[in-house]
């Protein structure tokens, strides 16, 4: 029983961190250009 | 035949220019290419032409390569930062892929005092941060322009920004919904697991108790203004897919929640579900939406800033456009656009007023003459007196027309709001039904209300959302292939309500510059290659439009230096070769000349019929040849309007030139109705009228004249080389100048129009088909959950079928 609850309390904390960090990169305007990693993946510096 | 190493246009032997690189001799169309490609080389970023990909090939335009631009247009823009930091925001025009983008920001960065500089993929916009202390603006602008592109101010109109935020805000409310339902998926999983495998009560309890906290964000924050709608939409009973899709998710959790307090099975996973797939659906619905702005005001950008104020006895003075008012005096140079509209008092020229008529077959101008403010001044300079401020002249209203016809047009009703719209009285009157019957069979009232509740909850098709916004993302993605433009979501279902098409003719079903269309030697012992030397040798010294065609025709033929050249406006040009005098023009200006026009070998009457113009050639006193000259219909027209008229019963031509020229482009392409001589407000009249009579219209054009009727149809279609003003007011724009693009944009939206209704057929028919089990009262969640995946599963592969459609 105490396991399952540990278990969900573990990916309660996961799960937030990483939705934080979905609202982090939408806010910096990381999805605004969605072409252009495409491309500067690919150049050399 | 050479090509230019930098922009790939062919060159003819006598004009290339050579220059020395790595010791090779590198071929170059003008000394524009040749500079652009010593400062790509000299930066060491030759990789450029080894990773771009041009679809067409420009040169990057000539003349105006190096027109010096304003910088006071941009210096508003900038910001300061901290220190001696400035930031500013530029779009950069001409980039054509990839390799541009690179090459700007390259170029840029290598420049010393650029802190940094980013330019954006998609919307080509630049964000550069810099070092005033050790740059200037205009060394960054001049940098920008020193290597082929043109620098604009950027300035986001607030339409934009609006439409910018609401993205962002779609995006965390779709991000939201995701994250929380795919915690919701582990913990549902292990529910049904449970409901079939007598899971112990308290771990149910915990686990229904942990989805209850997980989904209430998600119907609550991310279903927001699903719920907002249908509470305004419920006022005027107005059923749409916001309705249908609250009225599923909230009776799914409230149900669930009831069930949970009298442990029943749960249902939280269908509720998120639903507002979790629409998000979806709206998420792809906004990121298609085209980049292209409806940003009308750049119509003005026509119109110069700047005008040359005459004074007596003074110089000229530089005033801007908008303190002229009527009765200025005001002089413009062969070259420039003039400033508004005015009465001609001294001098004479020739316009083009192809921004009225789409004509740019000049206009002879002299005193008395009204010039078009917008049109281009061509061979004379002109002094004339102003007649309307810019804010009357007839390009402003031409811009009027146009915001009046956007604010008519409706936005129409998709085929899946329709659906919905009767969908949802039908799916609450079996709710209902369903409860009745439940209470008369088993007097149980708690009872009977659940299961009417759970027809409720098992009929509200989720991939509904998905439908619509899925085939069209993949319909604009292959029309995007085939050089088809789409501008927004809804547009092709427009298309395939079109009954009636009207075509502009210049630019559009024809070439739109006059050709050489024939050479009909007088004197025998001319041929024609002669006879296209001298012409061209003369015209050479003209901007006219003729004179360009001539030029063109004689490229690679070594031309004659010919003295004292006169351009005569109007009429044609004179000089002297050898001491003889060669002219070239109309009858009249033979006539003026001395030239004997009789016994002519032809009858002309017959080629002036067919909408040509005749060109003379003389030498000394006698006529050498005459050169027809026409604009030719473009070949891939006849075809096109061959396989429209299969499937559109009306095809209407409007044009602003003539006639007689007209009458035989529409006999050519066996089209009755056609109209010449056409105002633009004319023009969008025409459409409005037949579009009253229950008509819907696709209007195809390319020049600013066509830009109130284009807004006007119910569809507008822009061609390639069409103005930016046309490109703008279209709803599609052509990427390639082939109207058999037409025909094939049709057959797509049909397609595209038959998947959208299977999608809606498919998204709904499983959920209907469960519902006799809800109305028993069997209802299970799984069953609920096996109908959302199948549908999901039928729309997406469906919707994909699109890619196959057509050549």
């Amino acid at each position: 029983m105490w396991t399952i609850v540990f278990l969900i309390i573990l990916t309660i904390v996961i799960g937030l961190g990483a939705y934080f960090l979905f609202l982090w990169s939408v806010k910096s305007g990381q999805y605004d250009d969605v072409e252009g990693p495409k491309y500067r993946m690919m150049d050399d510096d | 035949m050479i090509r230019c190493e930098h922009c790939q246009l062919p060159v003819f032997e006598n004009e290339v220019i050579y220059a020395e690189f790595a010791d090779k001799r590198v071929p170059f169309c003008c000394h524009g290419c040749k500079g652009v490609y010593e400062i790509i080389n000299t930066e060491g970023l030759t990789s450029f032409y080894e990773q771009r990909q041009w679809d067409d090939n420009t040169k990057p335009k000539g003349k105006e390569l190096f027109k010096p631009v304003q910088i006071n247009h941009f210096e508003e823009f900038v910001k300061d930062g901290d220190g001696n930091v400035k930031t500013i925001n530029i779009y950069i025009d001409n980039i054509r892929c990839a390799a541009c983008v690179w090459l700007n920001e390259k170029i840029l960065l290598k420049t010393k005092g650029i802190i940094s500089a980013r330019v954006n993929y998609a919307s080509h916009n630049a964000f550069i941060v810099w070092d005033s202390n050790v740059i200037t603006l205009k060394e960054i602008i001049d940098k920008i322009v020193s290597i082929g592109y043109q620098p604009k101010p950027y300035q986001e109109s607030e339409a934009f920004k609006i439409q910018k935020k609401e993205e962002r805000d779609l995006l965390i409310r779709f991000g939201t919904a995701v994250f929380l339902s795919s915690q919701l998926m582990v913990y549902t999983i292990a529910l049904y697991a449970g409901y079939f495998q007598d899971i112990d009560v308290d771990t149910k309890i915990v686990l229904e108790i942990i989805a209850l906290i997980l989904t209430t964000p998600v119907i609550f924050y991310s279903g927001l203004p699903f719920i907002k709608n249908t509470i305004n939409g419920l006022r005027h009973l107005h059923f749409n897919m916001d309705t249908l899709i609250t009225v599923g998710s909230l009776s799914a959790y409230f149900f669930s929640i009831y069930q949970l307090s009298t442990g029943g099975k749960v249902y939280f996973d269908t509720s998120a579900m639903i507002v979790t797939l629409i998000l979806l659906g709206r998420y792809i619905e906004a990121t298609a939406k085209s980049k292209a702005t409806e940003d009308i005001n750049r119509l003005y950008e026509l119109l110069p800033t700047e005008a040359r104020l005459v004074t007596a006895g003074q110089d000229d003075t530089i005033i801007p456009v908008k303190s002229l008012s009527r009765g200025h005096r005001i002089r413009v140079l062969p070259g420039e656009r003039i400033p508004t509209d005015a009465i001609v008092v001294i001098g004479e020229t020739e316009t083009d007023e192809s921004m009225i008529t789409g004509e740019s077959k000049p206009i002879y101008k002299t005193c008395g003459s009204l010039i078009i403010g917008g049109s281009i001044n061509l061979n004379g300079s002109i002094v004339a007196d102003v007649l309307n401020s810019f804010d009357k002249t007839m390009l402003s209203d031409i811009i009027r027309f146009v915001k009046e016809a956007q604010s008519r047009k409706p936005n129409i009703q998709n085929l899946a709001d329709k659906v919905v719209g009767f969908l949802v009285p039908i799916i609450l009157t079996l709710a209902t039904l369903t409860g009745i019957l439940q209470l008369l069979y088993s007097k149980d009232f708690t009872y009977s209300l659940m299961t009417a509740i759970s027809v409720v909850v098992i009929a509200c098709p989720c991939s509904l959302g998905l439908a619509t916004p899925l085939a069209i993302l993949i319909a604009t993605t292959k029309a995007t292939q085939k050089g088809l433009l789409i501008k927004g979501g809804n547009i092709i279902e427009k298309v395939r309500a079109i009954d009636s098409i009207v075509f502009d003719k210049t630019g559009t079903l024809t070439k739109g510059s006059p050709m050489i269309k024939d050479i009909i030697l007088v004197d025998q012992t001319f041929n024609r290659q002669s006879v296209l030397q001298l012409s061209a040798s003369l015209e050479r010294h003209s901007e006219h439009c003729i004179a360009k065609a001539i030029c063109e025709s004689s490229r690679g033929i070594d031309l004659l230096e010919i003295l004292s050249v006169e351009i005569k406006p109007g009429r044609g040009i004179r000089g002297l070769l050898n001491d003889e005098i060669i002219a070239i023009g109309n009858r009249q200006f033979m006539l003026e000349n001395g030239i004997k026009l009789d016994n002519l070998p032809i009858h002309n009457s017959q080629f002036e019929k067919e909408g040509n113009s005749l060109i003379f050639l003389s030498k000394g006193a006698s006529l050498i040849a005459i050169l027809v000259i026409s604009d030719i219909l473009k070949e891939e027209s006849v075809e096109a309007i061959k396989e429209l008229k299969k499937s559109i019963g009306h095809i209407h031509i409007l044009s602003g030139d003539n006639t007689v020229t007209t009458n035989v482009i529409a006999s050519k392409l066996g089209i009755s109705s056609f109209l010449a001589e056409m105002m633009p407000q004319q023009k969008q009249e025409f459409i409005r009228n037949i579009q009253s009579n229950n008509h819907k219209v696709m209007m195809i054009g390319d020049g600013i004249n066509d830009a109130p009727s284009l807004k006007e149809a119910y569809v507008g279609v822009s061609m390639a080389k069409g103005t930016t003003v046309a490109m703008e007011s279209a709803d599609i724009v052509l990427t390639r100048d082939d109207l058999r693009l037409i025909p094939m944009l049709l057959s797509l939206s049909y397609k595209t129009y038959r998947i959208i209704r299977q999608n809606i057929f498919m998204s709904f028919i499983y959920n209907i088909l469960a519902v006799p089990i809800a109305m028993i009262g069997l209802l299970h969640p799984i069953i609920a959950a096996t109908a959302m995946a199948i549908s999901s599963i039928c729309v997406v592969t469906n919707s994909l079928r699109i890619r196959k459609c057509g050549r």
